[in-house]
């Protein structure tokens, strides 16, 4: 159920952001900007 | 113009839109399941012992700076053949503390210090100058990377036809599995354009936690670069190399819910746009061995969600049986969507405050 639901989510946030990478890049978005919500720093995952 | 020449415009755009949607999602990939199988070039990798730099660009990384470099120093890699340059970036949480104290302590650490942030390419710029390996490694500071990955990933280099090499990002769920859901399998089936890519030339990219080119290859990157993974190893490309992909040498990280990847998937995708800019002979097929593969999958990821936006709009004014089941079909996709949307923000809600519901085992964000 979750795969089934989180497929087509995926999809359209990644489509939606392909839409507003151009808007970002024509008002010139600087790499500041875009990584100003960028995911929590952590050091990842160790494998198990 | 009268109505059935309107019509038959809106079921040409329809069949249009459809086609470069399929095309780029599963025609791309027959294409290329096909090539590689009639036409795989395969590498000759051998066991090969170059001296190699690791660059990792370090900017506000006090609490993983050390733990990367312990995690570096324990690299299946002879240690006189390893160099490990630490290029700060005007940290302002004091990691240049943190790499100091790692360079005193492991004399193969190397730390390119500067009091200004300057953005990633610029710090890379810097570790790249300060690298004497014949070949260069570049991660990243968050993701870990499997001890035998530099040996898997400089095997490859006794193919002198090889410019550079990216490794294999895994993504694990919270209970340190392959995720297999929404961004993790969107992440697998790229993982698998790549290797089919790399199969018949070259990818079109490389995973910026983990790959390597040769230093004789390498040149700045331009100022504010975005993507030094795709610049780099596309550059390799136009010089006549191939740049490969390297299942064996893998780095991991801990999978995003959908929304949280998005701004690392907006930087990416804004990161094309700028490619187009600043490499423009990557459109030109003379010069780009890899136009097909860069168009098909980068390019046309661009392009794609103009297409469904008009294979919806145009469906709206088509009303034969096949169309209105295809709407049906369309909605139907983007419910789903929308259920998964508000599933998932109501999972951050419970993990937000620290409800771990039994049957999912909890949300660790």
């Amino acid at each position: 159920m979750k795969r089934l639901l989180s497929l087509p989510y995926t999809f359209v946030l990644m489509n939606w952001a392909a839409m507003k990478a151009l808007y970002c890049y024509l008002r010139g978005s600087t790499v500041d900007h875009l990584w100003h919500d960028r995911p929590a720093h952590g050091h990842g995952v160790h494998r198990a | 113009m009268g109505d059935v020449e309107i019509m038959e415009i809106v079921e040409l755009v329809f069949w249009l839109s459809l086609a470069a949607v399929g095309y780029v999602y599963v025609g791309y990939p027959l294409l290329l399941l096909g090539w590689s199988r009639l036409a795989a070039r395969p590498v000759r990798k051998a066991s090969y012992e170059p001296r190699v730099s690791l660059v990792i660009a370090a900017y506000n990384e006090r609490f993983n700076l050390a733990a990367k470099v312990d995690d570096c120093l324990a690299l299946d890699y002879p240690a006189e053949k390893l160099e490990i340059v630490l290029s700060l970036d005007g940290s302002t949480d004091g990691t240049s503390l943190v790499a100091e104290e790692c360079q005193r302590r492991h004399p193969e650490v190397t730390v390119v210090p500067t009091s200004h942030h300057l953005g990633k390419a610029a710090a890379l710029n810097r570790g790249m100058q300060a690298a004497s390996g014949e070949v260069v490694v570049f991660c990243d500071v968050r993701q870990h990377v499997d001890a035998a990955a530099i040996r898997e990933l400089v095997a490859n280099f006794s193919d002198p036809a090889v410019g550079a090499v990216t490794g294999e990002l895994m993504l694990l769920d919270d209970s340190h599995r392959l995720a297999g859901d929404g961004v993790g399998l969107y992440w697998r089936y790229e993982k698998r354009l790549r290797a089919m890519e790399s199969a018949v030339h070259s990818t079109v990219g490389a995973t910026g936690a983990l790959y390597a080119v040769r230093r004789s290859l390498l040149a700045p990157l331009p100022e504010r670069a975005i993507l030094d993974d795709m610049i780099v190893p596309l550059r390799a490309v136009l010089a006549g190399h191939r740049t490969v992909f390297e299942p064996r040498a893998q780095a991991y990280d801990r999978v995003c819910p959908p929304e949280l990847e998005f701004p690392r998937k907006l930087r990416t995708l804004v990161g094309n746009f700028q490619l187009l800019r600043v490499m423009p002979q990557l459109l030109d097929p003379r010069r780009n061995p890899v136009f097909l593969q860069f168009v098909s999958h980068k390019v046309g990821r661009l392009l794609v969600p103009y297409c469904l936006v008009s294979l919806l709009a145009a469906n709206l004014f088509l009303h034969r049986p096949f169309y209105v089941a295809f709407l049906i079909g369309q909605c139907g996709w983007y419910s789903l969507a929308a259920a998964g949307a508000l599933v998932s923000h109501r999972r951050r809600q419970l993990g937000r405050a620290g409800a771990r519901p039994l049957e999912e085992g909890g949300v660790s964000r």
